[in-house]
């Protein structure tokens, strides 16, 4: 029956590899977060961007913040995806063979981190075509690609969650608006712990973004990572999915 | 020998009574019809044959397993065809097909795919992109991905909705013919009498919820059957009606719409008009005996006028109609 989730995550990734509009999504919106947002701070000088940023070139410091938040993101695409089939009713020609309805939401899950995972060349070849020097090997890469991982397993899994049992397309972009902007600036993808309030202190310590935001930072600029951020976010994305599997297969409806 | 066995059949939604105790027996190699209007509880008994939806009382045997029990199990031995054709536009026909054979655990499923392809002419088109076929190609293709691990039963939920009379005519000899050259016994649903009356060797026909007669569509007709007179008056004067069933049986008389069931209706055509007046008739029409008429007979209402909007089939037609 493996086969059948297999066949599942490969019709996400032609969904996504055959449709110009997702190319456009996946290489315009974390270059334009680059080029625009990380330029915004370029006119600060060079002591205060060391002082808080750790770096003189604020890119850098968005760059592994960046590739985090676009991880959140996709876990919207997951949820759209799962409603798609629901309201053209390709869910209920799943139901009707015998592979496990959690195949299903395996299947989203996987093929969100997959979009999500093909930021990430595009993501530091932008920034090292914008003169950022960064820290590039195998291990720093691999690193980078398992924390995503992780992160993106549990976002996606997240959305997906919320939309089990609806099949209303305004619900993605609902539960986007009410998750992503407070989790991303309540993370320190953007901005150093150092400027928030305590109490938004607090809840960055828990924010999963942070973790991996941090453990980007280390390995692709300072290149001495704190492994244990890496053990928080396989700890979260395993969670999520084997509660999205379990909820999947408890509650999913066709339509 | 019997490849569906339903018994007690219910389901039920909060207090609603989507389907109410229905009992059926299929014999392998038929092709059964359960015919009744929209919301009758037709496409609820099929999600319950197909494990899509739980059974909430009774159950029923497909291939000698139990639903209720083994519902993967069922699984494996069924195919279904929607009433809107579901297929993954953004695919080829031939990974649709692909996509299918994995989900069932179909090994070496190629040369099999190829051979259903060539047998509905549609092979010389496996690498188009779903999107792109006609209604009647998709309804081929769709035929395919359902045929593809040989089921035992097919389950057509209203295979011919939306259709144009031609393809609709195309898909009942598509139909016939894959009953006879693959042998697989098939169960549809509908609503279109002449449909249920040229494609089924048996019928149940259902309204709300309730199975209300079963039989060959011959064996309907005779029990059934007779013609019908409906009759629009302009008032009902005192001891018509009861002058009427001097000559045939009153089915139905509400707003000054009047059905009777008669024998023949021409020998009692002049009888009926002398009754209610010439002058007072505003429209009369004669149904002759047939499934209408036995609906008509059954139910005191033809089937469209037991037809509630239904939004979902509205849309289903109109993104077939747009592409």
């Amino acid at each position: 029956m493996i086969e059948g989730l297999e066949a599942l995550y490969m019709r996400e990734v032609k969904r996504i590899y055959r449709s110009i509009y997702m190319w456009i999504m996946i290489i315009s919106q974390p270059v334009m977060w680059l080029v625009f947002f990380g330029s915004s701070l370029s006119g600060l000088p060079k002591e205060v961007l060391i002082s808080f940023f750790h770096t003189t070139n604020y890119i850098a410091f968005i760059l592994p913040g960046e590739l985090s938040v676009s991880m959140l993101f996709v876990g919207m695409f997951s949820s759209m995806s799962l409603i798609q089939d629901k309201r053209f009713g390709y869910m209920k020609r799943i139901f009707i063979t015998p592979v496990p309805k959690y195949y299903v939401f395996l299947a989203k899950v996987f093929g969100g981190i997959t979009r999500g995972l093909l930021q990430v060349p595009i993501l530091i070849g932008t920034a090292v075509v914008m003169g950022v020097p960064l820290n590039i090997n195998l291990i720093s890469i691999l690193t980078i690609l398992l924390s995503l991982t992780f992160l993106g397993m549990g976002f996606s899994s997240l959305y997906a969650m919320f939309t089990i049992r609806t099949s209303d397309w305004q619900a993605p972009g609902v539960i986007a608006n009410l998750l992503n902007l407070p989790l991303m600036f309540s993370s320190t993808a953007l901005f150093p712990r150092a400027f928030f309030p305590s109490w938004l202190s607090d809840i960055s310590d828990v924010n999963p973004i942070t973790y991996s935001a941090e453990l980007g930072r280390e390995v692709l600029l300072s290149g001495d990572p704190n492994w244990s951020y890496l053990g928080y976010l396989a700890i979260f994305g395993l969670i999520m999915l084997i509660l999205g599997s379990y909820l999947t297969n408890k509650y999913m409806q066709a339509e | 020998m019997s490849i569906v066995l339903a018994k007690d059949l219910t389901k039920k939604y909060g207090d609603f009574v989507a389907v109410d105790h229905i009992s059926f027996e299929i014999e392998k190699g038929e092709i059964y019809g359960l015919l009744g209007p929209n919301g009758a509880g037709k496409t609820t008994t099929i999600k319950m044959l197909t494990g899509l939806t739980p059974i909430t009382e009774g159950d029923a045997i497909i291939a000698g397993i139990s639903v209720k029990k083994k519902p993967r199990e069922v699984k494996k031995r069924i195919g279904w065809i929607s009433s809107e054709v579901i297929l993954d536009d953004e695919l080829t026909a031939w990974e649709n097909l692909e996509i299918q054979a994995k989900l069932l655990g179909v090994k070496d499923w190629q040369e099999r795919a190829d051979q259903l392809l060539e047998y509905f002419g549609i092979k010389e088109f496996k690498n188009r992109k779903a999107g792109k076929f006609s209604t009647g190609m998709r309804k081929k293709l769709e035929v395919s991905m359902a045929l593809l691990h040989s089921p035992e039963i097919i389950f057509m939920d209203e295979p011919t909705i939306g259709l144009d009379v031609n393809t609709r005519a195309s898909l009942w000899n598509l139909i016939r013919q894959i009953n006879k050259d693959y042998q697989v016994t098939i169960l549809l649903t509908t609503h279109y009498m002449e449909e249920a009356d040229m494609l089924c060797n048996r019928i149940s026909i259902i309204n709300r919820g309730k199975i209300i007669a079963q039989g060959t569509p011959e064996e309907l007709k005779e029990k059934y059957g007779g013609d019908v007179i409906e009759i629009e008056l302009k008032e009902i004067r005192d001891g018509v009606l009861s002058d009427l069933e001097s000559v045939g049986k009153l089915i139905k008389s509400e707003n000054k719409k009047i059905a009777i069931k008669v024998g023949n209706a021409e020998e009692v055509l002049l009888k009926v008009i002398g009754i209610v007046g010439q002058n007072n008739i505003k429209s009369l029409k004669i149904n002759k005996s047939s499934l209408d008429t036995v609906f008509l007979n059954l139910t005191g209402g033809s089937l469209e006028e037991n037809e509630e909007f239904d939004a979902r089939r509205f849309y289903a037609m109109l993104r077939r109609a747009r592409r």
